[in-house]
């Protein structure tokens, strides 16, 4: 059935209910006109009440399954339906007391005894006059009775024709006293033979009583019968009978029908008292029954049309709190509840276009996050991101590599409690503080981390971020590790020095060491023993050490120069074995213990190089054993991903901590034969191949030097 | 165990039904008799009439309501069907009468009354009137073209009285109440 349908047929059931129930009413007091009617409106009634009961038990079903479910809304809908059926209940049970109350007493009134003894009084006087018109009828019929006494034949029927006309009789009889007419007149329309007269009226006039009766006239209204004998013979034989039939004026039979109908009528009502009172109570009972479920119904019906917008509000509330807010409820009415409904689907529409926005700002926020991650991690600058309690907001890759420490985890982390457990993080922090603890939230500075592995020059800056008014956004620090560029830049001024020395001291050397030599050529002959002793001994000396500085501006030579690369592929295991072998034939007493991956092998340098590389750490480390027990040298080679790692480690007795972060500066030694060009060299022929060198004493005591030099090519992933 | 009561609703209303019936069968009992005391046919000038004698007794209540002028109505139900072979009885004729009786207080007589033909009977008492209306003479039930030529069918009668005149809806309203008493069907079959 179509949405239109429906209330179409629910009005056409309610007005064929409202239709039946008033033909009840009606039929109830007796119409005959809707007799035939009855049963069709009662069924209707009863229809009426099955649809209705149907139509309640669904509703209610379906209410009860909602409250059961504690469905949003129907606690609400179970008040609403109390609150209505209250409404209609009272009222109607109210009016159904009174109206029963009113019928009942309303139909006992209409049995007071004031109507009864009226009625009673009534047709005690219609019998009076009519007793009073009998007694003149009998009286009369005596007088015709003693006229016709002696008549017989044709003058008995002109005289029955006399005084018939004369009495105003209706028919005059004469009869045997057993019954048989002998003589009759009749007037008006009563024609043909006469009736047989009535046993009673003959037994009665037999026992010589004369007879007068009102009885009712054939076609209605009423009329006297008199009878007496005729004559006064004593004998019964042979006597006549003279039986007389009187209207009733018309006047008096019309009153007299009208009490007779009362009175009948009146009885009938008698009758039908508890009836009638049981039926109107029914009939206004099952009246009262519909229009209770009608209202009950109705209570369920429109507390489920009130609600049903209310539980699409919470359902659509319920859906935007979840998020969906492209729930739209569709509009009851033009009323509040259609206002409220307008304004949700208006507030939804609002907050789609928000998050809209605010996923569009998301994702543009997103977009530069990753593009600020991949910045951030391609940078070779330390970042730090703070935020405003110092807690670690991020950190990209290069400020964990220059700190020495994994900053993956570290986000959310107070910076203080990271700063604790990694030292050179507690130096930057430290210094951080001290900034902070001054008053100034951006600054610059050049920094000197130490550490284990070594001295850290960074240059580092801090600079707030924005927030609000009253509290800062952060502070964000970026730092760059100047440690290589300085040494760098201190290994070119060495070698400009060395370059320098080594030309300005070589020159004189040379004749330094002629003149020497010259000059002992010459006077040695002519000097006494001890003289020419002591001038042997002077040149010597003189000799000896411009060869000796010679031999240090070789060195310094060296240092400074640098040749061309060969570049070639360099097994360095192989290398590493060789060069070992060699230091372990030229002092045995050394023992080299070589842990060598086999992954780790392959480099592209130049061998030159490498192999000096290995020969100044080993010449190194074979020094720094002189005079050890149980000297042992370490080699190591690890692969980490594309990088080699070359570890030499001495059980000696490590680096000195007022030198370990210039070990690598050129004419820094703790050897008294030294020139401190050894890891120099190292140094620079490690920095030339593109890889780092750190120093650190081991734990267990001794120098560990960790080399990281990139993989051949061919060898990487 | 745990002992439960057990319900037993369907013995409560044969119970009811039980007392239902015989408070009305005692109800019955208290009642006049009312039955068909013999009927008959015969063929009078081609005309089959009807006689019936009746036992008309009346209970007390309808007594008092017809006293109270409250009329009484006896109907008078007659069928006549022919046997047919293989297939139900045919009814050929089918009638139904109705006499109406009624206190007259203005002439403090009782007056019979026959709706189809007007006619009208007074009598001076009710047991006089009563009689005659138990005493049903010579009604005409057809003629000899409506009922077989042989002069066989099977006849039955049944008489009902009802007090007052009461509206449908009423009897309908309540329906548990008896507002008429009627005879049993009373059968024979008529041999020429």
């Amino acid at each position: 059935m179509t949405r239109r349908a429906l209330p179409i047929a629910v009005g056409i059931g309610i007005v064929v209910w409202v239709v039946a129930l008033a033909l009840l009413a009606v039929t109830t007091e007796g119409s005959r006109r809707f007799e035939e009617l009855q049963p069709w409106i009662l069924l209707i009634n009863i229809a009426g009440v099955v649809v209705l009961l149907a139509l309640i038990g669904t509703r209610l079903t379906g209410f009860i399954r909602d409250w059961r479910r504690h469905v949003p809304g129907s606690r609400l809908r179970g008040r609403t339906i109390l609150m209505f059926g209250g409404l209609a209940v009272a009222p109607l049970l109210l009016v159904f007391t009174f109206s029963v109350l009113f019928l009942t007493r309303g139909i006992d009134s209409w049995f007071h005894a004031e109507v009864r003894q009226g009625l009673s009084d009534a047709l005690g006087l219609s019998r009076a006059a009519l007793d009073l018109r009998m007694r003149e009828i009998l009286d009369r019929t005596g007088r015709i009775a003693d006229d016709l006494s002696e008549l017989r034949g044709g003058s008995l029927y002109m005289s029955l024709d006399n005084h018939l006309r004369l009495a105003g009789a209706d028919e005059l009889i004469v009869t045997s006293a057993g019954g048989q007419p002998e003589a009759y007149s009749t007037a008006g329309m009563l024609h043909g033979m006469p009736a047989v007269p009535q046993e009673e009226l003959l037994l009665q006039v037999r026992q010589g009583r004369p007879f007068v009766s009102l009885e009712p006239a054939p076609g209605g209204g009423y009329l006297i019968r008199a009878a007496t004998r005729i004559g006064s013979a004593q004998s019964l034989r042979g006597s006549r009978l003279l039986i007389a039939t009187y209207p009733v004026p018309q006047r008096l039979a019309d009153l007299a029908a009208t009490v007779q109908k009362s009175y009948q009528q009146y009885g009938q009502l008698s009758y039908l008292r508890e009836p009638l009172k049981l039926s109107f109570v029914l009939t206004l009972s099952l009246v009262l029954l519909m229009a209770l479920l009608a209202a009950l119904y109705g209570a369920l019906y429109f507390s489920e049309r009130l609600v049903r917008p209310v539980q699409d509000l919470i359902a659509g509330t319920r859906a935007v709190a979840k998020g969906d807010f492209e729930t739209r409820l569709s509009k009851p009415s033009h009323d509040e509840i259609g206002f409220l409904v307008a304004s949700f689907n208006d507030m939804t529409i609002k907050l789609a276009r928000a998050r809209e926005e605010a996923e569009r700002s998301k994702a543009a926020v997103e977009a530069e996050r990753a593009s600020l991650a991949v910045i951030l991690a391609r940078l070779t600058s330390g970042v730090i991101s703070l935020e405003p309690d110092f807690r670690v907001r991020v950190a990209n890759q290069a400020a964990g590599q220059i700190l020495g420490m994994d900053f993956d985890q570290a986000a959310g982390q107070p910076l203080a409690e990271l700063a604790a457990r990694h030292p050179l993080l507690g130096q930057l922090h430290a210094v951080m503080l001290r900034h902070l603890d001054a008053g100034e939230d951006e600054w610059r500075e050049q920094l000197t981390l130490r550490g284990e592995s070594g001295r850290r020059e960074l240059v580092c800056a801090c600079t707030a971020l924005p927030g609000d008014a009253a509290v800062m956004g952060g502070l964000v620090v970026v730092f760059d590790e100047v440690t290589q560029l300085l040494q760098a830049q201190r290994q070119a001024a060495w070698g400009e020095v060395a370059r320098r020395l080594a030309h300005e001291i070589r020159n004189p050397l040379t004749p330094i060491q002629l003149s020497a030599e010259r000059m002992r050529r010459k006077l040695f002959r002519g000097l006494t023993s001890s003289d020419a002793e002591l001038l042997d001994r002077s040149t010597q000396t003189i000799v000896q050490q411009v060869e000796a500085m010679k031999q240090m501006v070789a060195a310094f030579s060296e240092y400074a120069k640098a040749p061309e690369m060969q570049i070639s592929e360099v097994d360095v295991n192989v290398m590493i074995r060789q060069v070992s072998d060699l230091y372990h034939a030229q002092d045995p007493r050394v023992a080299f213990g070589l842990a060598l991956d086999a992954r780790a092998a392959i480099l592209e340098a130049d061998p030159g190089r490498i192999r000096q590389l290995l020969n100044n750490l080993l010449t190194n480390s074979v020094e720094a054993l002189d005079g050890r027990n149980n000297p042992v040298i370490m080699i190591e080679t690890k692969r980490a991903g594309d990088q080699i790692l070359l570890t030499v480690t001495d059980n000696g007795p490590g680096f000195q901590d007022s030198l370990i972060e210039q070990a690598f500066d050129p004419y820094v030694t703790s050897k008294p034969k030294g020139t401190g060009l050894g890891l120099a060299i190292v140094r620079r022929v490690v920095e030339e191949h593109g890889g780092q060198v750190e120093l650190e004493n081991a734990p267990q005591g001794g120098a560990r030097i960790t080399i990281t030099l990139p993989a051949a090519r061919r060898e990487r992933a | 165990m745990r002992l439960t009561r057990m319900r037993q609703p369907g013995l409560v209303c044969v119970a009811a039904i039980l007392f239902a019936a015989l408070a009305l069968r005692a109800t019955a009992a208290e009642d006049g008799r009312f039955e068909i005391r013999n009927a008959y046919v015969e063929l009078v000038e081609d005309v089959w009439q009807l006689d019936v004698r009746l036992d008309l007794g009346l209970s007390e209540a309808a007594r008092q309501a017809f006293d109270e002028g409250v009329p009484l109505t006896l109907t008078l139900e007659a069928e006549a069907s022919t046997a047919r072979r293989f297939l139900p009885d045919e009814t050929v004729v089918s009638l139904s009468r109705r006499w109406q009786l009624a206190y007259d207080a203005i002439a403090d007589r009782y007056v019979v009354t026959n709706p189809a033909s007007d006619e009208r009977a007074s009598h001076a008492s009710r047991e006089e009137a009563l009689a005659a209306l138990a005493r049903i003479r010579e009604l005409p039930l057809a003629n000899t073209a409506k009922l077989p030529s042989d002069g066989r069918f099977e006849m039955r009668v049944r008489a009902s009285v009802e007090v007052g005149e009461m509206p449908v809806a009423i009897k309908i309203l309540l329906f548990w109440k008896s507002w008429s008493r009627s005879t049993e069907w009373y059968i024979w079959s008529v041999r020429p």
